[in-house]
């Protein structure tokens, strides 16, 4: 999130878009409650199915899954054709002032400019701004020069009028337009007193187009002048009680704690690593600008020194060489590709239920059973952890399976301390309620135990590059467990020279004076202590800021961007929700949350909000290689579609999104019957895989269901509760009917869609299961291998299916 | 702030109670604004866990509702309805459904079990199983079908608004757990301020114009009050009851009908003393020739 | 000694009348607090309700065989019609005034007649008492408003038959015990049964 949870009672209007947050996070809905009970907040919530969050919303609307770029583009266009615009914001704070080169193109025709057919991919160079001079951005302050990034704004979603959005979402005109008004009267006449926010979650996520999806959102957002706001901003909710804190620390392949990128092959030496990495922007030349990865030198290097100690010197590049460094691609979705191609041997799978996650379940089942080895970590045994049990596997196929399982039990949430990093970025130490039973172990332990066992195995035996194992610092008081606490003050960092840990990553250094885990973390854990235990539950200023609970990064600052609470002046657009200002007399920047922001850059020197840009504005227009499929969103079909795009028939698809070929990878069309949409999401009462064994929750929902709109039960001649039989091009699910009127059948492109919904929490293995009360299929034995050309999220909302009574 | 525990109603029982009365603290009440419950069922878990209520088997049946209704081990339920009104939209209604602790009990009016059913003085209406005989009358004095039988112990259960934590000053179990905050604890009138005001908002800002307070006067009053987005309407949200009061024939027969048979049974038992004084008993006088 | 009621007959009399007594006291027990102690009496109040109903179960067997066994004479006639107009000699002991009776006067035949139908409405609205979630709400409390106005009925008739059976009709308790009655006593208070049964 770029603001928090608590702050989310501060907001005026909320979009509740590609999430379902009453369901999936409960508590943190409480603010959006707030802020109807306190605020008279507005809530728009759309979604393709009418959740228990639309339930409490002021408007719903139902949305074709897949589509949101339409509708999102279309309320761009409402904003700007009705005014409802935060146009000093926009001049000022983002980059809808520059120019932009000439040779790029829209993808009026469904391409940007430089698409290379045979490469599959574009050639981004006119994704540029026009420099004057490098580093200059040309600009035009009145964003009417028709190469200003406005203009092409404007231009591109010119042709996401009403009836175009409705042809595309499904959404009737009349609706739209509702939703449109209601959302930007924030910005009526001008007005900047009031803040919207966008909270969102796998809904958006989980497309070939996600990223784009998110895109579009935080265009909007920056056009209306949200972002910074105290109650505004662009909120992703995360989906599990530490993935922030997985993704913070980098447990994506190609990233480095700390949001630095991996190294590539290309990368030869640590210099031409940090210049492939270290960005430089152009910017108009009045503006200043923080261009704070400028620092990268400072984090990478002290990331090394993390790493590799005393082994990291200058004269070995800090032991740049001992990073991996990729050649390809190898998200998820790649991993499981390669395995089932036979070249990956074996997998660790720690807490995590690969098979039934899918997508496209069975192509993963049958990966595993090529796999030489497979070590599952885990509290319960799960589908993974009997892969072999899976339906369809026959005795005789089993014995000729060769994988060895290595069944290790793990440890559960309340038996381990360390640190949980919520969706608002804090990070909240917790304490061991209770320790594992029998001979579960912390994942610290088990992880430690077999990194010693492999050094030992390098120690004794050599083996290709062994320097990066050997030389990995490992100076724990219990080397074989452990302590998180020692563990997260080597995160923190520390000032190798004074030994002490250090404050903040300001004191940084590339000279290799200065270890540190991961520079967003530091000044969790300085010399007074463990930040993210305090418990302070003062909060001065009534905005929810809470400075003294836990500690969030970066800095403790719980509103990112939050120079652009304020105008160019450096007063709050609103001050009875002022978070930062500029006090002239003491020549800084005060506030009740922490600036984020050069706290003695006066306004006068015009220094962008946006720090982490390079340009230190916003981007409305993303240049060069921040996406590889368009400086704008574009709306493309998903990958199986039930209609070709209006927008451009001949360029449905979007054409960067990978789609896998093995020969378990099938994609259906309506042509061969495929015409119903489905969705899979997640109820309150479950949570993933792991509830089916717990026996409160199986109480509250005893059995996997399909929910179908009434019509489509009608027409299929079922009721409630008889069986259903769900197809994809790939496999089949069986379940219950759940029959309701929440989702109703839709009006794309001129033809009669049905979409229905799948709840995953089920599989083969569990209380219900192992009673024989289900079918035993998993929901992503449907759902397929495509995934999003940024971000490489496969695409498990919105694909085709046919339904069938049995 | 711990709430008083003096008894002011007793089922079954001769004589009055003796709290009777009085009123030295204030009525309790909770809150419940179905205007933002969001069917999270926290409310239903805590309750099991604080009770320590066994798990129960439960089955699919088309709905997201745990069970049909409540049961004798299941005592509070949030009642899902998918609603269309009358311009054709949706709404899915969400309503908590537990014991309302009437002021005026139908449950403990019909009791006939000496001590079964109590009502304290802060309005939370009890059952005391250790009196309680099974005989289900509570069922059908209750016009909000709560009171539960378990077959196995024959005794009868319902919520018990938490007096054990009432009692020491705590909120119930629902409202400590409930994450968004629809649910309230307090005095009554506090609860009812609140109502009301949330009420007034629904009416003035959301465009509910028929928002509103569920406090059913038919019973008394209740200790456990709904904000409805819907006032003229709550039976839409499962089962409510729109003009609950306790039944007329409990009435009647805990009333007139007790005034009726006292009499006839008195009456009766007066008469045949008064005939037998008045002409005595019928003599035959038996004959010698009978004998042979 | 004539023999008025055979030994089944007295047997199933008295099992009727032992079982009405325990549903009776039960269910005043239940009707108020007052009473409640006499189910604390009776093996305590669950005790009580448990056996309530199956006890007025048997109750209600017996009936039924009394029903087969004496639907004959329990029929009321026109000259039964009579007499009853004329009941208050009955009560005055001036029964001579009155016409002769079979096995059972009218008297008797009511009571029969209204224990049978008012035990009907006890058991049909005992069983719904016993399985109230089977029935819509509004039907439950009316259940018992019925069952207790059935019940406050049969107490009614049976303080009086009681009364009659006891104090009022000398030699009746003893043909209910013993089975015989004396012919005197059964010209005078059932000549045409008498007639019937001695041939004379």
């Amino acid at each position: 999130m770029t603001n928090g949870w608590i702050d989310i009672k501060n907001t005026d209007m909320m979009l509740i878009m590609g999430g379902n947050p009453a369901e999936n996070h409960p508590c943190g809905f409480k603010w959006p409650v707030e802020a109807k009970r306190q605020r008279n907040a507005k809530m728009i919530v759309v979604d393709p199915r009418f959740t228990r969050t639309a339930a409490v919303a002021d408007l719903f609307l139902q949305i074709r899954p897949g589509s949101d770029i339409a509708f999102l583009g279309g309320m761009i266009r409402y904003a700007i054709e009705n005014n409802r615009i935060a146009r000093e914001y926009l001049v000022n704070y983002t980059n809808a002032a520059f120019l932009i080169k000439e040779g790029f193109k829209l993808p009026e025709d469904g391409l940007f400019s430089g698409f290379d057919a045979a490469a599959g991919a574009y050639d981004r160079s006119t994704w540029a701004y026009d420099e004057t001079r490098p580093g200059e951005a040309a600009n035009d302050l009145s964003l009417e020069h028709p190469r200003s990034v406005f203009q092409l704004l404007k231009r591109q979603y010119s042709r996401y009028t009403p009836e175009m959005v409705e042809r595309i979402t499904g959404i009737p005109q009349a609706q739209f337009l509702k939703a449109a008004d209601l959302f930007t009267s924030i910005r009526k006449d001008g007005d900047m007193k009031k803040a919207a926010t966008v909270i969102y979650a796998v809904g958006w996520t989980q497309h070939s187009s996600g990223t784009q999806i998110i895109r579009t959102a935080a265009i909007l957002q920056l056009m209306l002048g949200n972002v910074g706001r105290a109650g505004g901003g662009v909120n992703a909710l995360r989906g599990h009680s530490n993935i922030q804190g997985a993704t913070d620390m980098a447990g994506v392949f190609d990233l480095l704690p700390g949001y630095l990128k991996i190294p590539a092959v290309a990368d030869t030496d640590l210099k031409a690593y940090l210049a492939r990495t270290t960005p430089t922007g152009a910017k108009p030349s009045k503006w200043d600008s923080m261009n704070y990865w400028a620092n990268t030198p400072k984090f990478a290097v002290s990331f090394l020194k993390a790493l590799y100690g005393d082994a990291a010197k200058k004269e070995n590049d800090w032991a740049f060489h001992y990073l991996p460094k990729i050649d390809r691609k190898y998200s998820w979705t790649e991993i499981w590709d390669d395995m089932y191609a036979g070249k990956i041997k074996g997998i660790f799978a720690f807490g995590m239920n690969g098979v039934a996650i899918g997508p496209n379940s069975q192509k993963n089942i049958d990966a595993l059973k090529k796999s030489d080895w497979l070590v599952v970590c885990e509290i319960y045994p799960d589908e993974t952890s009997e892969f072999w049990k899976s339906p369809g596997v026959t005795a005789d196929e089993m014995k000729k399976i060769p994988t060895t399982v290595y069944r290790l039990p793990g440890a559960g949430f309340a038996e381990k301390d360390g640190t949980f990093v919520n969706s608002a970025r804090w990070l909240q130490w917790k304490n061991i309620a209770l320790p594992p039973p029998g001979e579960a172990r912390l994942d610290q332990e088990i992880l430690a135990r077999i990194f010693l066992g492999v050094r030992d195995l390098y120690r004794k035996e050599s083996g290709k590059f062994p320097d990066p194992v050997l030389n990995l610092t490992w100076n724990y008081t219990n080397p074989a467990n452990p302590s998180l606490a020692e563990v997260a003050r080597e995160i923190n960092g520390r000032d190798l020279t004074a030994g002490q840990q250090l404050p903040g990553f300001g004191l940084l250094k590339d000279d290799g004076t200065t270890s540190c885990g991961n520079w967003i973390f530091c000044g969790s854990w300085p010399e007074a202590g463990p930040m993210m235990q305090r418990r302070g539950t003062e909060d001065p200023s009534g905005l929810g800021v809470y400075p003294n609970w836990a500690w969030s990064w970066p800095a403790n600052r719980r509103v990112l961007y939050n120079r652009a609470s304020c105008d160019p002046a450096g007063n709050p657009w609103d001050p009875s929700r002022k978070q930062i200002w500029w006090n002239e007399a003491q020549q800084k920047w005060l506030g009740i949350d922490v600036p984020d922001f050069k706290v003695d850059s006066p306004p006068k020197d015009h220094m962008g909000p946006f720090i982490m840009n390079p340009e230190g504005v916003g981007r409305i227009f993303a240049p060069l290689a921040a996406f590889t499929d368009g400086p704008f969103p574009e709306h493309y079909e998903p990958v199986e579609s039930p209609i070709d795009n209006p927008l451009h028939p001949q360029q449905s698809k979007n054409p960067v999104s990978k789609r896998f070929h093995s020969n378990m990878d099938k994609f259906g069309s309506p042509a061969e019957g495929y015409n119903i949409i489905c969705t899979t999401f997640r109820l309150t009462e479950h949570y993933h895989y792991w509830t089916k064994n717990n026996q409160m929750n199986v109480e509250l929902v005893p059995e996997p269901f399909v929910e179908m709109p009434a019509e489509l039960a009608d027409d299929l001649g079922l009721r409630g509760g008889e069986k259903v039989k769900v197809t994809s091009a790939r496999g089949h699910y069986i379940a219950k009917a759940m029959v309701t009127r929440r989702i109703k059948p839709m009006q794309v492109d001129g033809k009669k869609i049905y979409q229905i919904g799948i709840p995953f929490h089920w599989g083969y293995r569990g209380i219900a299961e192992d009673e024989g009360k289900t079918a035993l299929t998993l929901a992503n034995l449907l759902s397929p291998a495509a995934i999003d050309a940024n971000a490489y999220t496969p695409e498990f909302k919105g694909f085709l299916v046919k339904v069938e009574k049995i | 702030m711990s709430s008083n525990l003096r008894i002011q109603a007793i089922s079954g029982h001769s004589g009055a109670a003796p709290g009777a009365g009085t009123q030295r603290g204030e009525r309790v009440a909770k809150l419940i604004d179905t205007t933002t419950c969001i069917g999270c069922k926290a409310c239903e878990v805590a309750c099991l866990e604080w009770n320590d209520l066994p798990f129960r088997e439960t089955v699919f049946d088309n709905t997201y509702q745990t069970m049909p209704e409540t049961a004798w081990n299941y005592w509070n339920l949030i009642q899902f309805r998918e609603h269309v009104r009358p311009d054709g939209t949706l709404e899915w209604l969400m309503r908590k459904d537990q014991c309302m602790h009437c002021a005026e009990p139908g449950c403990l009016e019909a009791c006939p079990a000496d001590g079964a059913i109590v009502q304290y003085e802060n309005g939370i209406v009890d059952f005391q199983q250790q009196h309680c005989i099974g005989c289900q009358y509570c069922v059908a004095g209750c016009p909000f079908n709560i009171p539960k039988f378990n077959p196995a112990t024959k005794k009868m259960f319902k919520c018990t608004l938490c007096t054990d934590r009432v009692s020491q000053g705590l909120e119930p179990a629902c409202i400590k757990a409930c994450p968004t905050g629809c649910l309230h604890f307090g005095s009554k009138d506090d609860m009812i301020a609140l109502a009301e005001s949330r009420a007034t908002q629904l009416r003035d800002h959301s465009g509910y114009e028929r928002a509103g307070v569920y406090d059913p006067q038919g019973v008394g009053g209740t200790s456990v009050i709904y904000v409805l987005h819907d006032a003229t309407n709550p039976e839409a949200y499962g089962g409510l009851p729109k003009n609950p009061r306790v039944p007329l024939s409990v009435k009647l027969w805990k009333g007139p009908l007790k005034w009726l048979g006292n009499l006839a049974m008195v009456g009766g038992l007066l008469g045949v003393t008064l005939h037998y004084l008045r002409f005595g008993p019928k003599q035959v006088i038996e004959k010698e020739t009978d004998r042979a | 000694m004539i023999l008025r009621y055979t030994l089944l007959e007295r047997s199933i009399h008295w099992l009727a009348a032992l079982t009405y007594m325990y549903a009776m006291a039960t269910g005043l027990a239940f009707y108020s607090p007052h009473l409640y102690w006499i189910a604390e009496m009776l093996g305590g109040p669950p005790t009580s309700r448990y056996w309530h109903p199956w006890v007025a179960l048997v109750f209600v067997a017996a009936l039924a065989w009394m029903l087969r066994a004496w639907l004959p004479d329990m029929r009321i006639t026109a000259a039964d019609r009579v007499w009853g107009r004329d009941v208050k000699y009955y009560i005055r002991n001036e029964d001579e005034k009155l016409p002769p009776v079979d096995r059972f006067n009218v008297g008797q035949k009511y009571f029969f007649w209204v224990m049978l139908f008012a035990a009907l409405v006890l058991l049909v609205t005992g069983v719904c008492m016993w399985f109230p979630a089977s029935l819509p709400l509004e039907l439950r409390p009316v259940m018992i408003l019925l069952h207790v106005s059935a019940a406050l009925i049969t107490i009614g008739a049976f303080i009086i038959h009681v009364y009659m059976g006891t104090a009022m009709v000398r030699g009746g308790f003893t043909s209910i015990i013993r089975g015989g009655v004396s012919p005197a006593w059964a010209r005078a208070n059932h000549r045409l049964w008498y007639n019937r049964v001695t041939g004379k």
